[in-house]
């Protein structure tokens, strides 16, 4: 039997996760235990960072990456953290079979195949104050992590500040940001009504986690053990699409239970935002006008 | 080959390593190139290179080396001496007199400082040399020093409570502020030691003529006190007014201590160049020992041998009571040959789940992981607080943990305390949510 | 030759302390920048590499002067020819992996720059950059190590003995 290493970014409460259990299981039986991957999650074996790279050099057989991390290696890999490009399940769906072969490219070109992906609830604003419109954000300070939602940030007349995931808590409270864009489940997971109150649905975007495999490890394999390997991608992903949905719907329930006021976005908000990203999907085209363009003709 | 066997084979060659001689962070190294070689993977090296690249850039290490720094600066200043004059008139009643100093900068300073050991290493510089120099029994300076240095992980801001909440999706605020009263348990037990201890041995203490200081020359000695004071609150405030995160203030807290250096007359050329390479030759050694060790940790996790005696822990169906005593004893094991962090990356994927099934509620788990691994941090052979101790005084490894084993008992009976009163971890989080 | 050997010590000490001012410095300016409403971009990212660098670059200085910690309750008790061989055994273990380290260090720099690797903050900077001074940093560790190993053969006490003598002295 081989014994395989799958490293993964995030903890086992995440959705993600528990659908990478799944997929090593239905391998490990699926080929009769011949293949046996052992699942490290929360980047227990390999950072987060760096797991990219241990595919890649057949350090590990396989892993997770949010795919948004590789966005400085191509544009391609930030089509699903662009603003307001795709802002439902449906039209995230719909953009990921455009992005598919642009990114099944690139990765090729890295030396690993694409397996599945699992799409993370829709990033939406979280707030001190309620939001009405893009006035109410103004002068506020918001955090980023990248250059697009730094630009974003700009670009709502907030002031974009750099603070680190486990400081975010602390820096609420302190006041070195007033505002953040994430998903329902990273406030829900991080008990967000400690330290802020209004919750705006305004669903920006919707990123997913991507699992690869090193080309050789692939290639390797008989033809029946990579079906195998196949179906049961097909299988996680599947789970993942529609497991991210009810979620969603948990994690943002879980937070109005807590007390924090989840609301819609008013018209003028969201008429406002979306010419925010219509900005921010031109210049992300012209980043790479090539492979950006082929991905928002195939999407359109 | 079988993975007890395997156990065995690789701690005895740790021991080996350790005892011919060879630098700690390179057997932590060697032992884990020979974990993979053993099990026959074929990537030793490039695992290596990717492991290593990971542990020397985290960002929140940063902040390690500017409280080393800052602990240089501080003691060629001679704020230390002053730290010291302006405390001992109060400490004058109390048996064990200046040996509360290094209990009570080290819980101070642990409310600026994510780390044990930058918290030993940047008070233990202070304050070392000079309660040897007023004689004090070096013994019980070290011991206070290895025990209340482990605060640094205890009382908030902490790095393992961070690493922690992440993996457990247990809140970071919450876990923050649920250290708060154990680490003041902790600082009491650790006083009320001393003070008994104190009582017991008078010859290993300096002999000073009582004598009952008025109140005015108190309160003029405390006069002294003033620039250090300055700088914790400048440190302190920063964070707590949303100047800075707890990583920058790191960086602030050297600012601050160069300017009092500046202020004070004691900052030159040359002094400057001392606490730089002073600050240098201590991070260099934690870092290239935190490469090791994250390298044995990634060697460890491919071999699966920590996952494995959690899974079998929890697999004997122990009530809840039983299993935290297993897990104590597992963690106090693994604490033995993996640094803190490490072993609670390791182990938590696997404990987690068990946890939870036994009803334990996971805020007041995160607090007693928390204990257990402050005792991994002062055991033998791989200890961090014993090697900052070390490198600080030259003292053998053994000494220090012979020296530090009634703080190490002092935690366990905490954690026992923890678990017949959870209220002590889990009254202030409650409070704060309502 | 010694003044040489001297200044390759203080040049690996003094490059590490530039590494760590340069941690402070980029940190403040990051506090200052987000008074006045800027952003440092990548701010995180290099004092990340000036950590890894200040590590790395301070390797042999730390080892000449004692620096690095290890258990010497067993070997004290060791004496004349018998010291000798341990410290030599210690040396030559310690010097193969050093290399074996420095070496993949190396590749891994290279597997960078081939593949052209980026890091994933703000701005993309090419990772083999800050990962050299990983590898340069060992590889100035092992010509520490060698020099200690040569001394050794020499039958002289390496520097770093010294040191340790020094402190275990204090404890008499
Ligand atoms: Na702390
Ligand atoms: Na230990």
């Amino acid at each position: 039997a081989e014994q395989w290493h799958m490293p993964t970014p995030y903890g086992d409460a995440n959705l993600p996760t528990q659908i990478a259990y799944d997929f090593a299981e239905d391998i490990k039986q699926g080929t009769d235990g011949d293949i046996d991957i052992t699942v490290h999650s929360g980047a227990s074996l390999v950072k987060h960072p760096e797991i990219p790279r241990a595919v890649r050099t057949g350090q590990v057989q396989l892993g997770e990456i949010f795919i948004g991390i590789m966005g400085n290696t191509h544009p391609v890999f930030k089509h699903d953290n662009i603003p307001f490009l795709a802002t439902s399940y449906e039209q995230a769906r719909e953009l990921w079979e455009a992005a598919k072969p642009e990114v099944e490219k690139q990765l090729k070109k890295e030396g690993m195949a694409l397996l599945y992906t699992v799409p993370w609830p829709a990033q939406s604003l979280y707030t001190k104050t309620p939001v009405n419109s893009l006035k109410d954000l103004e002068g506020l300070k918001m955090r980023a992590y990248s250059p697009s939602t730094s630009r974003l940030a700009d670009l709502m007349n907030t002031t974009p500040t750099t603070v680190q995931v486990p400081e975010i808590p602390q820096a609420f409270s302190t006041g070195i940001i007033d505002a953040m864009i994430t998903s329902p489940s990273t406030g829900a997971n991080g008990q967000a009504w400690d330290y802020l109150s209004h919750y705006t649905d305004i669903k920006a975007w919707i990123p997913k986690n991507v699992v690869v495999i090193n080309d050789r490890a692939l290639r390797r394999l008989t033809d029946d053990q990579r079906q195998v390997i196949f179906d049961a991608a097909a299988k996680a992903e599947a789970k993942g699409w529609k497991g991210v949905r009810a979620t969603a719907e948990k994690d943002t329930a879980k937070l109005a239970q807590n007390g924090i006021e989840v609301s819609q976005p008013s018209e003028e908000l969201m008429n406002d935002l979306q010419k925010i990203g219509d900005i921010m999907i031109k210049e992300w085209e012209q980043e790479a006008p090539n492979e950006v363009g082929k991905i928002l003709s195939n999407y359109r | 080959m079988e993975l007890t066997v395997l156990s065995l084979v690789l701690a005895a060659s740790m021991i080996l390593m350790l005892s011919l001689g060879v630098w700690v962070a390179l057997t932590l190294v060697g032992v884990g190139a020979l974990g993979l070689l053993i099990s026959g993977n074929d990537q030793i090296g490039l695992l290596f290179g990717t492991s290593s690249w990971g542990a020397s850039t985290s960002w929140s290490l940063t902040a390690l080396p500017m409280f080393i720094w800052m602990g240089e600066i501080l003691f060629k200043t001679r704020l230390s001496e002053d730290l010291f004059k302006g405390l001992a008139p109060w400490m004058e009643g109390m048996p064990g007199k200046l040996l509360h100093v290094n209990i009570l900068s080290c819980g101070i300073f642990a409310a600026v400082s994510g780390s044990s050991a930058a918290t030993a290493a940047t008070i233990g510089r202070m304050t070392l040399p000079e309660l040897k120099a007023q004689g004090y029994s070096e013994r019980m300076s070290v011991g206070t020093l290895a025990g209340s240095g482990t605060l640094g992980l205890l009382i908030p801001p902490s790095i393992i409570l961070i690493v922690y909440g992440v993996a457990a999706e247990v809140s970071i605020a919450r876990l923050f502020i649920a250290g708060a009263l154990p680490g003041l348990l902790l600082v009491a037990m650790f006083m009320g030691y001393t003070m008994v201890w104190a009582t017991i041995f008078k010859d290993e203490l300096p002999k000073t003529r009582e004598q009952n200081l008025g109140l005015l020359v108190k309160l003029k000695a405390l006069k002294l006190l003033l620039p250090i004071v300055g700088l914790i609150i400048f440190v302190l405030g920063s964070i707590y007014t949303g100047f800075a995160t707890p990583t920058e203030a790191a960086a602030l807290g050297v600012f601050g201590a160069l300017v009092l250096a500046a202020a004070t007359g004691s900052l030159s050329l040359s002094s400057f160049k001392e606490s730089l390479l002073g600050a240098v030759k201590s991070s260099c050694m934690i870092g290239l020992i935190l490469v090791g060790a994250h390298f044995l940790t990634l060697s460890m996790g491919f071999l699966g041998i920590p996952r494995e005696l959690a899974a079998w822990i929890g697999g004997m169906s122990l009530s809840p009571f039983e299993l935290l005593i297993g897990l104590t004893a597992l963690f106090v094991i693994l604490g033995c040959f993996l640094d803190g962090i490490s072993v609670v990356v390791l182990t938590v994927a696997v404990v987690m789940p068990v946890v939870q099934q036994a009803g334990i509620d996971l805020l007041w788990f995160g607090i007693f992981i928390v204990l257990v691994v402050e005792m991994a941090q002062i055991t033998p052979p791989v200890g961090f607080n014993l090697f900052v101790i070390q490198a600080l005084t030259g003292k053998n490894i053994l000494y220090v943990a012979k020296a530090a084993l009634p703080f190490f008992l002092l935690i366990t009976a905490a954690l026992i305390t923890i678990s017949w009163f959870p209220q002590i971890v889990t009254f202030l989080p409650r409070t704060m949510s309502q | 030759m010694n003044t040489l050997r001297e200044k390759f010590y203080q040049l690996s000490g003094y490059s590490a302390g530039v590494c760590v001012v340069m941690i402070m410095i980029i940190i403040l300016a990051q506090v200052i920048g987000r008074l006045l409403g800027f952003i440092i971009p990548s701010a995180e990212d290099v004092s990340g590499y000036a950590l890894a660098a200040s590590t790395f670059f301070g390797l042999a200085y730390t080892l000449h002067n004692g620096g690095h910690v290890r258990v010497t309750l067993v070997i004290q008790k060791l004496s004349g020819r018998a010291r000798q061989i341990q410290e030599l055994i210690v040396l030559i273990f310690s010097f193969g992996l050093a290399c074996f380290m420095t070496f993949y260090c190396f590749q891994m720099v290279w597997e960078s720059y081939v593949f052209e690797e980026v890091s994933h903050g703000y701005i993309p900077i090419p990772i083999w950059i800050p990962q050299s001074s990983v590898a340069i940093g060992l590889l100035a560790l092992n010509i520490a190590l060698l020099d200690s190993l040569i001394a050794v053969i020499r039958k002289q006490k390496p520097a770093y003995q010294h040191q340790e003598d020094e402190s275990s002295l204090e404890e008499l």
